[in-house]
């Protein structure tokens, strides 16, 4: 049933309650300028050359997206680092794969580890039977660590705009497909709800996103 | 409410695309997707592939919202395995041809709760091995180290010094050339202790094995045996990780 589960809508709920934690650890960046989509497209190539500082760069500009988007979807802190580590793994060696043609850098970054993040959470699922290790757990976000400063806190007001923009069963599609790992079939079976009526959801749930953040 | 794609050539295939952006789909769902793109008309297969690099922007913008620092040392590590600090590695008698494991099936089960795989030798029963992986994650000294296999594919071990054992994870490791198996080593200066072989069939795409008894072994040393494995290392040394 919808909004009978206490988990459906933690993460998104989360995610719109971190402006108020906001704030900047400046020791750890030395005033590190928020970095551009054509940069991070330029370190990638030059990471495709194996350059290591570059490589190096590169993990600084993303790592808190990245691992940050991983604990959501793993919800554990081991397995979230692992993940994150094999992630970046595979963009060393497989950044010359990276085509600009097909879109940015950081969207080919994201889709890789939410690949493997996915990948992990239904293997790990698989493995337990959904036992109450996923069934109920949930990682506490470390306040300390919520922000950084290669992402602007416009860039996060806005990103938490556009969310609260959602309808809640939108929202809940987007919670179960992306952050839990779930396929739209389990979505659907979740919510009780029929096939069409979850691709419909999301559909409209990501255009409203996409409206919203201005993407083309 | 929303405009339909079913009245539209394609449009039950164009429905999948925010599913198939997502990852959500199962694998044999997305094969399916994939196959029917191949077949499809240009017009429906360059829609579909718009609506997925629209979603894949979409969220990597969203992952702003969900930003978190990963611990200091991830940084460390991570930039050590890649300059090829943390495995050494000797040449290897075996060119080209070798069988990479698909990307795609990428990411593989850590110990806690994986029932075990086919490893030969030192491998123990489902419910012993999840019970040893559980202490080893448990302990208060446990360690990670982790390298990426010269021929393919990384190696993770998690160990305890003070629970002496450890939980070695391989990922999309290739397998052994037909007619071999992998042989793990635990190696201290007294020597080398056979921890256990690996066929072609257990190494795909991930392999978990427990690590009894590490002792003082200062490091898992990979090599190269006939199949059964060796009492001590005979064959090429493909890699080492230093238990440190």
């Amino acid at each position: 049933m919808v909004g009978n589960d206490p988990f459906v809508g933690d993460v998104v709920t989360q995610l719109l309650d971190y402006p108020a934690k906001l704030r900047v650890d400046d020791t750890r960046y030395h005033g590190q300028a928020p970095v551009t989509t054509a940069d991070l497209d330029a370190l990638l190539r030059r990471v495709a050359q194996h350059d290591s500082s570059a490589f190096a760069e590169f993990y600084d500009a993303t790592r808190s997206r990245v691992y940050g988007m991983v604990c959501r979807v793993l919800r554990d802190r081991g397995y979230s680092e692992e993940t994150t580590q094999d992630v970046y793994l595979q963009v060393w060696r497989t950044a010359e794969s990276y085509d600009p043609a097909s879109g940015s850098a950081l969207a080919w970054l994201l889709t890789l580890a939410h690949r493997r993040a996915v990948d992990r959470v239904r293997s790990e699922q698989a493995a337990s039977q959904r036992d109450s290790r996923y069934g109920a757990a949930t990682v506490e976000r470390e306040s300390d660590n919520v922000t950084d400063a290669v992402i602007s806190g416009e860039d996060r007001r806005r990103v938490a705009a556009c969310l609260n923009g959602l309808t809640d069963i939108q929202r809940e599609c987007i919670e179960l497909a992306y952050y839990q790992g779930m396929t739209y079939v389990q979505v659907s079976e979740r919510l009780s709800a029929n096939l069409a009526t979850v691709k419909s959801r999301m559909r409209d749930g990501l255009r409203g996103l996409r409206n919203c953040l201005g993407v083309r | 409410m929303t405009q339909s794609y079913d009245d539209r050539p394609g449009g039950d295939l164009l429905e999948l695309a925010v599913p198939y952006a997502l990852h959500a789909v199962s694998d044999a769902e997305r094969d399916q997707i994939e196959s029917r793109l191949a077949a499809a008309t240009l017009p429906v297969a360059d829609a579909f592939y718009d609506e997925v690099r629209a979603v894949r922007e979409t969220m990597a913008i969203i992952s702003a919202a969900s930003a978190e620092e990963p611990p200091a040392d991830l940084r460390d590590r991570l930039l050590s395995v890649a300059a090829g600090d943390n495995v050494r590695t000797l040449p290897t008698g075996r060119s080209g041809g070798r069988r990479r494991m698909a990307l795609l099936s990428a990411a593989a089960a850590l110990a806690v709760g994986l029932s075990a795989v086919g490893i030969g030798l030192s491998l123990r029963p489902p419910a012993q091995q999840q019970s040893t992986a559980q202490q080893v994650f448990s302990a208060s000294d446990v360690h990670t180290v982790f390298g990426a296999i010269p021929a393919g594919g990384t190696a993770t071990v998690v160990f305890s010094r003070e629970r002496d054992a450890g939980v070695l994870v391989m990922n999309d490791v290739p397998p052994p050339a037909p007619g071999t198996v992998y042989q793990m080593w635990l190696v201290s200066p007294g020597g080398a202790t056979s921890a256990g072989t690996m066929d072609a069939e257990a190494v795909s795409p991930s392999t978990t094995a427990v690590l009894e008894n590490i002792g003082g072994s200062t490091k898992l040393a990979f090599t190269v045996e006939p199949p059964g494995g060796s009492t001590k290392p005979t064959g090429t040394l493909i890699a080492e990780l230093p238990l440190s």
